[in-house]
């Protein structure tokens, strides 16, 4: 038993997870007498005798609701915003008007193309006068490149957290796996079902999807990581001792990491770089060769059963892996589409209906239940089509809401009265800062490195984003840089000096050189106001191409370039 | 201000307030500019002696500090090396006769040889002492010490960050960029991008450019994210334009006082940790890499002792005379120890990772100093008596510091995390 593991027994003994665990699977070590009277004696003390047994445990989720046929996305938008507009009616609440198209189109770029609009787009956009322009943009955005770039970035992140036991273990070809996937719109549930199925080495070509098991390896990270992305549960709380906050019970875990239970990995993923051998995983009925996922010690073998659903028949042949995905890709499954559902509307509003998008539980429900059900419904019915549901919402006048508040929506940031105000990622901002200084370089080489691991290959934007990284469950709606960061962005050496502007023409006017500045960095053209001023302060300065480096350099690092309304 | 940090609000409560507050101009950021923010730096010139929080200097044998070749000699045993034992000026501690500095402030400082931590890898091991925490568990990433450190006694208006490291370090977890350490990577060319790359008639134009647009948007918009870009700004251009940052400065050192501590990276390191400490930084960390001695082991050992010796006593000294050390805690530590045996592998004899019995030393702090707590057996192999862990080493830490170990900060979504884990105690000797 490791200490890690004895600790957590000390704390269930002491009675700190009650709700959490109310039964020990933890074998050999009973609560005995013994242990009591220890080190923790003095604590166990206020443990109530006779804990309520945990609500909803065991029991069976009702299968979800799939309407036969999908909604067209149209219609389905409409029915977002009936739901939404009767919860505001309800509270008396007044919406905020429509965004204007250039507020509309920076958010829509950086929520689904992860950057700032190209500043042709922009300028087609305040010229256009098509009343399906912003039809046309989404549709644009969802076939282009960026997207399936942006989305395969989000899931990579999310899927691959690069710590030191995973050293060795590439993470490009998962990248480029999910690019591809992403941009041939595969469904979803195929998606997931490769991720979770993926055999091979991860040296093959087209084997980006066996990363997924090589960078988790391991019982409980496989099992937290599967829960948490594609099932929207922190189920990892029932294997924590921390915090006792939803009514999983430790079997209740061991039994769904029992599905990881046959799978094998030959090499090490921790090895260091000049030792390193390509990964191959593995899983066959019989017991395969190559290393077991490490299992926590004291944690019993239990049989596989579903979370909150049955103990399925197996073969004895069968791939484990292969059964859970085929039940929790499943279109009526009551935890896939849901969490699905619940992660892209909060990447999309900066909440979800459940929020956090991970943690959905009986004691944190869903702001706008009949929604989510509804969305999950269609989107299940849709064969889990991401475009579709990323188009739906994004046609919904919900989402199309000016940021800016009314008197007596402002202090609502749960009922959608008004688009909430994200700030842009670490990824966001760093591409977006290209795109507007016109270098794929990286903004400056020289970052310094927070222990990132020795031996692994690190490029300027994993080193920049790095440096800005906020906690993948921090609030996005949250500024939560800090004094270094700024540093780097004013003094760094690519933006601190004399920031150029990309497609920087000499023989620009002052006027047009602002105006493209604006365009290019704040997807707007300047206020009267704006332009006046600037024309002025350009004027005042004997060193054109100075001032304008000034503006350029004001203008990136303000809270309009980083904050996405 | 200082009764919110103070308080047992969770960690984004306090950064809300500060933020409502600096909205209302409690800091006296009006909306009229930015030269205000150095007027609210009332602290800036407090005597040593009224500041309010404890400060900590980190000296970081990267690579696994020898236990036997320096804190903790077995002279004429099988596997006792080539060093000699040297008395220091507390009579009956002895340690390497390559420290002889360090020999002689005893007297100010503790040497603890039970450490036992477990963990044998560098990586996991390096983490494991910063943080509390083993790497990858719970699916979280754990502040290290500093970022702690920078959570609890840092303060907001304070203009220099609160966590500074000279080399790498680990960062701040899920407590948030704000308390991600400033890193110097040379401490003779001082901290990147704390220079301004235009003239400062430039520089400033450019701050006004950016305060106006930052005012117009906030009049447009007020939302609490802007707000709080606009603050972290002003901090840090206050920061630029303050007195402290000179502190970054080794060249405004008195030549005489930079050569006590000698040239190399190290010793540069040190005085910058102490001239940070006296503008009040409450947590630097300085790392001197090379004690991996797998192989070679004597002769690097003694180079690296001759390295740290004149630097680490130096800076006890300077501690000293400026009323400093009493609450300054100085730690010099590894993330392991190495082998009691010798390994005759390579062509010099090394020693290997060892986490079962190792040594550290800290000064200052207010500990009770001129003492050893524990001891290793005849090969300085296993621990006599009660061990000290990572867990119980950091608790002491914390304690000596003035920081609640057992304090739970919340993470983004709400799981309270214990700044030191359940299951430490505080070494009770080290306390006077």
């Amino acid at each position: 038993m490791t200490l890690h593991h004895r600790k957590l027994l000390a704390s269930v003994l002491t009675g700190a997870l009650l709700t959490c665990f109310v039964t020990l699977a933890v074998a050999g070590e009973a609560p005995t007498a013994k242990a009591k009277k220890g080190k923790f004696g003095k604590v166990a003390k206020a443990v109530d005798p006779a804990p309520a047994p945990a609500k909803s445990t065991g029991e069976v989720k009702p299968p979800l609701q799939v309407p036969a046929q999908a909604l067209s996305e149209r219609e389905l938008a409409r029915l977002i915003d009936q739901h939404i507009d009767q919860r505001l009616a309800a509270a008396k609440i007044p919406a905020s008007p429509r965004s204007d198209d250039v507020e509309f189109l920076r958010r829509i770029y950086l929520d689904l193309a992860g950057v700032i609009p190209p500043v042709e787009v922009v300028k087609a956009m305040l010229d256009s006068t098509d009343p399906n322009r912003r039809h046309k943009l989404i549709d644009d955005i969802l076939n282009s490149d960026r997207y399936a770039f942006h989305m395969a970035d989000l899931w990579s992140t999310r899927l691959f957290q690069r710590i030191n036991d995973n050293r060795a273990v590439p993470k490009q070809p998962l990248q480029d796996w999910l690019k591809e996937s992403f941009a041939r719109n595969d469904s979803w549930h195929q998606i997931v079902t490769t991720l979770l199925t993926a055999t091979g080495g991860t040296d093959d070509p087209n084997a980006g999807a066996t990363i997924y098991t090589a960078a988790n390896f391991g019982l409980d990270k496989l099992t937290n990581t599967t829960t948490r992305l594609f099932m929207g549960v922190r189920l990892e709380c029932a294997q924590c001792h921390n915090h006792p906050f939803t009514n999983y019970k430790q079997t209740d875990y061991w039994h769904m990491a029992a599905f990881f239970s046959k799978v094998r990995l030959q090499g090490n993923p921790a090895a260091n770089a000049k030792n390193a051998t390509p990964l191959t995983v593995t899983e066959s009925g019989k017991v395969g060769r190559g290393k077991a996922p490490p299992m926590p010690e004291g944690a019993k073998a239990l049989a596989p059963k579903f979370l909150n659903g049955p103990a399925p028949t197996i073969a004895p042949e069968a791939s484990l892996r292969e059964v859970l995905a085929k039940w929790l890709t499943t279109k009526d499954n009551p935890f896939f589409a849901r969490a699905t559902v619940n992660r892209v509307w909060g990447q999309m509003f900066g909440r979800g209906l459940v929020n956090p998008v991970d943690d959905m539980h009986d004691d944190n429900p869903p702001t706008h239940p009949e929604l989510l059900d509804a969305l999950a419904g269609h989107f299940a019915a849709a064969n889990f089509d991401l475009k579709y549901l990323y188009r739906a919402i994004a046609l919904s006048e919900t989402y199309q809401r000016t940021s800016k508040t009314l008197a007596g929506n402002e202090k609502d940031d749960t009922l959608y009265s008004h688009m909430a105000v994200k700030v842009m990622t670490p990824e966001q901002l760093f591409d977006s800062l290209n795109a507007v200084l016109g270098s794929p370089r990286a903004i400056d080489r020289k970052l310094p490195g927070l222990a990132a691991g020795k031996g692994v290959g690190i490029d300027g934007r994993t080193l920049f984003v790095n440096f800005f990284a906020v906690d993948e469950n921090a609030d996005v709606t949250e500024y939560q840089q800090g004094i270094p960061q700024a540093l780097k962005l004013m003094n760094g050496a690519r933006t601190g000096k004399l920031p150029t502007l990309a497609g920087f023409n000499p023989s620009w006017t002052p006027s047009q050189v602002i105006e493209h500045i604006y365009l290019t960095a704040l997807s707007r053209r300047p206020t009267a106001q704006e332009m006046s001023r600037l024309l002025q302060y350009v004027s005042r300065d004997s060193d054109r191409t100075s001032a304008y480096g000034d503006i350029l350099w004001a203008v990136i690092n303000s809270s309009e370039f980083t904050l996405v309304r | 201000m200082f009764e919110i940090l103070n308080s047992d609000k969770t960690h984004a409560q306090t950064r809300r307030d500060f933020m409502r507050l600096s909205a209302a101009g409690a800091l006296g950021v009006g909306l009229s500019g930015w030269l205000n923010v150095l007027a609210a730096h009332a602290q800036q010139n407090a005597p040593a002696g009224q500041r309010r929080h404890k400060s900590c200097i980190l000296l970081w044998m990267d690579g696994g500090m020898s236990h036997k070749d320096t804190l903790d000699l077995k002279p004429g045993t099988r596997n006792g090396g080539e060093f000699r034992e040297i008395e220091t000026n507390v009579p009956g501690i002895r340690i390497s006769e390559h420290l002889p500095q360090l020999a002689r402030k005893m007297n100010e400082g503790v040497l603890i040889r039970n450490m036992s931590t477990g963990e044998g890898a560098h990586q996991r091991a390096r983490y494991y002492l910063h943080t509390g925490y083993r790497e990858g568990v719970g699916g979280l990433s754990y502040p290290a010490l500093g970022s702690i450190v920078s959570a609890e006694l840092g303060q907001e208006e304070f203009p220099l960050p609160n966590y500074v490291s000279i080399g790498r370090s680990f960062g701040s977890g899920f407590l948030g960029p704000r308390h991600q350490p400033l890193i110097v990577n040379d401490p003779t060319r001082g901290v990147e991008d704390m220079r301004p790359l235009v003239s400062e008639g430039r520089f400033n134009s450019r701050i006004g450019l950016l305060e106006e647009m930052e005012a117009a948007f906030l009049r447009q918009q007020t939302v609490a994210s802007a707000q709080a870009h606009r603050t972290t700004y002003q901090r840090t251009v206050a920061l630029l334009r303050s007195r402290e940052v000179q502190a970054f400065d080794l060249s405004r050192e008195p030549q005489a006082s930079r050569e006590a501590y000698g040239d190399s990276r190290f010793a540069q390191g040190c005085l910058l940790a102490r001239r940070l400490v006296e503008v009040g930084v409450p947590f630097v960390e300085v790392t001197l890499g090379g004690w991996d001695t797998h192989e070679n082991n004597f002769n690097r050992v003694r180079t690296l002792s001759g390295t740290i010796d004149t630097p680490i006593a130096q800076l006890i000294t300077d501690l000293r005379e400026r009323g400093l050390l009493d609450s300054t805690l100085v730690i010099l530590m590894s993330e392991f120890g190495r082998t009691p045996t010798i390994n005759t592998r390579g062509a010099q004899p090394g020693r290997d990772h060892y986490p079962r019995a190792w040594s550290l030393a800290m000064w200052g702090g207010g500990i009770r100093a001129g003492q050893v707590i524990g001891a290793t057996d005849a090969e300085g192999a296993t621990v006599r008596g009660r061990p000290t862990s990572a867990l119980d080493f950091l608790a002491t830490v914390c304690q000596i510091l003035g920081i609640d170990y057992t304090k739970e900060n919340n993470t983004p979504i709400g799981r309270p995390i214990r700044i030191v884990d359940r299951g430490a105690q505080p070494i009770r000797e080290i306390f006077g």
